[in-house]
């Protein structure tokens, strides 16, 4: 039911990115097994090929109303899992009222026209199951998870709130604050300040530039006019993905999912993709100032490829090399060589416009300079001298042997799923994932490396202690400096206009 | 040579009871196999073919409860320098996991110590054998030593000294008890992780790094005869030592409630309440599972209602409760919303603790807290992985992985009567230490921060 222990240590913090880096790749790979030795001190050969990943069997098909449904039958465990993702997320906040798609999701699970709050809390966690609604940046999500026996309580639940939510004045009025003290709660993570901070500084006024939980200034300015308005536009079915995996069979779950949203209307408007973001030029240092902290957050980045980019897979691979898993570059040159650093991670941002490549690390305040040094050093020999075989082969097999993890649960393959479908892209990407990977070249890597791995070009954001950190930092540019709150609003400093 | 391997098999076959109906809904077949190495090396395999992947989950049945005051975090240190590799793979661990498809990790608890990989399944012989060269002979040298060092005191920083919510977990152990090692964290003091010498981690490593004192899991797609015979292979011939001494975990009772106001530079003031409870293997402590899951799972729970909902004294309230080798702490915390106290966060939180001490929860609410307690157990068997690290657990902790398959039931078995008995016998007063964090100004820092340039970022080098 639960592991004891409490709060494990665990040996490293991936962050979200580099764990959505480290998607996927079929067995089969390439594993040298040139030793055959069985002796203690070389390694034992490798293995015969393992059977090939099954992929999960898939039933799509787009109801009259534009929603396009996808289910498949999960039968290793009793568990229902419902998906829905909506385009629309952070990055469609009209301006001045960020935090509007986060806000109204958060008030989607507050009550629908017949469950009060409360009555829909009981009944979700009386079968044991949970719902939730989150804003990311391009897409808005639904979840639902429920044992497979409650398949028909679940999802009338899951479908009521999605069709139904009633947005009483009193739950937005608790959900606003609730918002409000995580905003005021954040600003004590200097983790969470420094990509508040990076999200602007690199995008400037771009849909990409704040996160999605708004601003104190923006979030206390929303109203239900607001929020009912970012429902109407967003929550409709016209280029939403339903997702249904679990034990059941697949006519079954299609049958239901029609039942459950055929009668959803359409809205027939369109939702434009954000504009490609401007490329930063020149160095630009962006110093935070968190006078209480131990440590300084480190980000380097600049804007870089869309999801939908054709070398995406080529370019996860390249991330890898640098900053994914423990083998990676920036592990090596600033955790195992110097102990700067507890973690150090790099990726590409998955958006439907072009996101950012960032890299980021930490470090106690006294080695902040170096550590900055040794990034910076770091990325400028990746960026012109590419990686070598081993590095690529390291990269490769990572990615392709953990592939199989990506599918194991239906909350995995649900995700994957809608993730494809909503960026527009093929089902058969997620088949094709280790084979991309495995194609990737040395010549990839270079190129990729060269074009967009941040050198001459970079924003900057660093977070701690300023005065500090000032003198340590003067060498690498002239610095800007500003405050947690100083990167709300739309005064927040920019690196590009 | 061999030893002889003697397989207890056993099917765990949970017939679940969920939801009002009582009707048997589902039954989780994880059919395991154990065996026990002549060198004392327990091993437990779990063949699930639905996918190409591998977990390996090595157990050591030492964590931070093993600990004494000089060498906090010795365990933790220890788990760090596992990863720079044995006698024949020294720098090369994470490089030939990865290089053949693996990812590994590690995590430190009070109670034991665990690396894990997970695999495509070619790769078994090569992993079995990096970790069985580190089980052997690890490399413990100066070198290693400083380099883990120094990357374990940044992890502090993170997780601790520079994360309010961090320290106060630090500290609520700290102020609760007063002679079980559970007083201090996996983690450490920083000055402990500072003085911890090469000998400290070589009699560590020698005392407690021996096959008799690990449990080695295999789940996924390996079959148990081969699992154990490629466990017999690698680790066979790694001798067994001088088991470690017991560790005797005897807390004194509490004659009174105590306090404790910590000062830290925070945002927002929060409170923690901590009560001793009991070990996971005591037949009390369904009971007090029950008993968090009514406080505090949930939007529906007592706790979200009273305090999040009805007096918005806080955004959340966490009720936690860890099964532990030794008792544990059955403990609540909340950061204090903007604008309301400390004080009014931590009388909302006690007037909760006293009805369910005055009455015993309505048979819905206990039917509830059964069903989200017995789904979160389907949950946890989702992956591999997961089921490697549950039976790992369960073999470690209870002394049998087969305690596992007796959870749905024990849960199943606790009456409303129950409930309210546990919470009179443990959540009492004088049992009670609080402890507040005082959230202080940051000091003022030099020169005020420029006003941010209009348009374009000031101090742009193009």
């Amino acid at each position: 039911m639960k592991r004891g222990g409490g709060d494990p240590m665990k040996r490293a913090g991936l962050s979200a990115i580099v764990v959505a880096m480290l998607t996927i790749g079929v067995v089969g790979c390439a594993h040298r097994s040139s030793l055959l030795a069985t002796s203690k001190s070389t390694p034992p050969p490798i293995g015969p090929p393992a059977a090939a990943v099954t992929m999960p069997k898939v039933t799509e098909k787009v109801l009259s109303n534009g929603l396009t449904v996808l289910v498949s039958e999960y039968r290793s465990l009793p568990i229902m899992r419902f998906h829905l993702l909506l385009p629309g997320g952070g990055a469609y906040d009209p301006v001045g009222k960020e935090g509007i798609a986060e806000l109204t999701a958060d008030v989607l699970q507050q009550g629908t026209a017949r469950r009060s709050a409360e009555a829909l809390a009981l009944e979700v966690e009386f079968l044991g199951g949970a719902l939730g609604a989150d804003a990311g940046t391009d897409f808005s999500t639904v979840e639902g998870e429920f044992l497979s026996k409650d398949l028909d309580a679940g999802l009338d639940l899951f479908s009521d709130i999605v069709l139904h939510p009633a947005f009483r004045p009193d739950e937005l009025r608790r959900a606003q604050g609730l918002a409000l003290t995580g905003i005021v709660a954040s600003r004590e993570n200097p983790s969470a300040i420094a990509e508040q901070c990076y999200a602007r500084y690199v995008y400037g006024a771009h849909p990409y530039g704040h996160l999605s939980q708004g601003t104190e200034a923006s979030l206390k300015r929303l109203t239900r006019p607001d929020v009912l308005d970012f429902y109407a536009r967003h929550y409709v079915p016209d280029h939403a993905i339903l997702v249904m995996i679990g034990d059941a069979s697949a006519a079954d779950l299609m049958a239901k999912a029609e039942s459950a949203f055929g009668g959803w209307k359409r809205n027939g408007g369109t939702l434009a993709t954000p504009p490609a973001p401007t490329h930063i030029t020149g160095r630009h240092i962006l110093l935070v100032d968190k006078p209480d902290a131990t440590q300084t957050h480190i980000r380097i980045g600049n804007t870089a490829i869309a999801r939908t980019d054709p070398s995406y897979v080529q370019a996860g691979v390249t991330s890898t090399i640098l900053g994914g898993g423990f083998g990676a570059r920036l592990i090596d040159e600033l955790r195992v060589k110097r102990s700067l650093t507890y973690g150090a991670w790099s990726g590409f941002a998955a958006r439907k416009a072009p996101g950012d490549f960032r890299m980021g690390t930490f470090t106690k305040v006294e080695t902040t300079g170096e550590a900055v040094q040794v990034a910076l050093d770091v990325l400028e020999k990746f960026a012109t001298g590419g990686a070598t075989a081993e590095e690529l082969q390291r990269s490769q097999s990572l990615l392709t042997g953990q592939f199989p993890k990506q599918l194991e649960t239906p909350g995995a393959v649900a995700g994957k799923l809608a993730e494809l479908v909503g960026f527009g892209l093929p089902r058969s990407d997620l088949e094709a994932y280790p084979a991309r990977v495995n194609a990737t070249t040395l010549a990839d890597v270079a190129q990729i490396a060269k074009r967009w791995v941040p050198t001459t070009d970079a924003a900057i954001v660093i977070v701690g202690p300023a005065d500090k950190i000032a003198p340590q930092i003067a060498e690498f540019g002239t610095v800007e400096r500003t405050t947690p709150t100083g990167c709300e609003g739309p005064k927040a400093p920019q690196a590009v206009r | 040579m061999r030893a002889k391997l003697v397989a207890a098999v056993s099917t765990g076959v949970l017939a679940l009871l969920v939801a009002g109906a009582q009707v048997a809904s589902a039954a989780i077949d994880v059919p395991v196999e154990k065996s026990t190495l002549k060198n004392g090396l327990t091993v437990l395999v779990h063949e699930d073919r639905d996918l190409p992947v591998v977990s390996l989950y090595i157990f050591f049945h030492t964590g931070s409860r093993n600990e004494r005051p000089g060498i906090t975090g010795i365990s933790h240190l220890f788990e760090h320098m596992m990863f720079n590799g044995g006698e024949n793979t020294v720098g090369k661990f994470d490089e030939i996991i990865e290089g053949n498809g693996g990812s590994t990790n590690g995590y430190t608890t009070r109670d034991f110590t665990v690396y894990l990989e997970n695999f495509p399944p070619p790769a078994l012989a090569r992993v079995l054998w990096l970790e069985a060269d580190r089980m052997r002979a690890l490399a413990i040298t100066p070198k290693n030593l400083e380099q883990e060092r120094g990357i374990v005191k940044e992890e502090r920083r993170l997780r601790t000294d520079d994360d309010p919510g961090g320290k106060m977990y630090e500290e609520i152990y700290l102020q609760a008890y007063s002679a079980s090692t559970y007083r201090w964290g996996p983690i450490g003091f920083m000055k402990d992780i500072d003085a911890i010498t090469l000998e400290d981690a070589k009699e560590y490593f020698r005392v407690h790094y021996a096959p008799n004192n690990a449990t080695v899991v295999l789940a996924g797609a390996v079959s148990p005869a081969e699992g154990f015979k490629m466990v017999e292979r690698y680790f066979g011939d790694i001798p067994a030592q001088t088991p470690p001494e017991p560790v005797k975990n005897v807390e004194p009772p509490q004659s009174g409630p105590k306090t404790y106001a910590f000062h830290k530079v925070a945002e927002l003031p929060a409170v923690s309440i901590a009560y001793k409870a009991v070990n996971a293997r005591h037949p009390d402590r369904p009971a007090l599972d029950v008993l968090q899951a009514i406080l505090g799972h949930g939007q529906s729970s007592r706790l979200y209602r009273a305090i999040v909902r009805e007096k918005e004294l806080a955004s959340d309230v966490d009720v936690s409760f860890n099964w532990g080798i030794d008792p544990e702490l059955f403990w609540l915390n909340g950061q204090v919303r903007p604008g309301k106290t400390t004080k009014a966060l931590t009388h909302a939180i006690e007037v909760e603790i006293a009805k369910v001490r005055d009455r015993a929860p309505d048979e819905r609410e206990l039917r509830k807290a059964k069903n989200i307690l017995q789904a979160d157990y389907v949950r946890s068997l989702s992956s591999v992985s997961g089921k490697a690290n549950q039976l790992g657990f369960y073999e470690t902790v209870f002394g049998d992985y087969r305690d596992m398959f007796k959870e749905v039931d024990r849960v199943e078995a606790v009456t409303a009567a129950d409930v309210q008995r546990v919470a009179k016998t443990y959540l009492i007063d004088h049992e009670r230490t609080t402890v507040e964090l005082v959230p202080d100004k940051p000091k003022p820092g030099g020169p005020p921060p420029r006003p941010a340039s209009p348009a374009s970022g000031a101090g742009v080098m193009r």
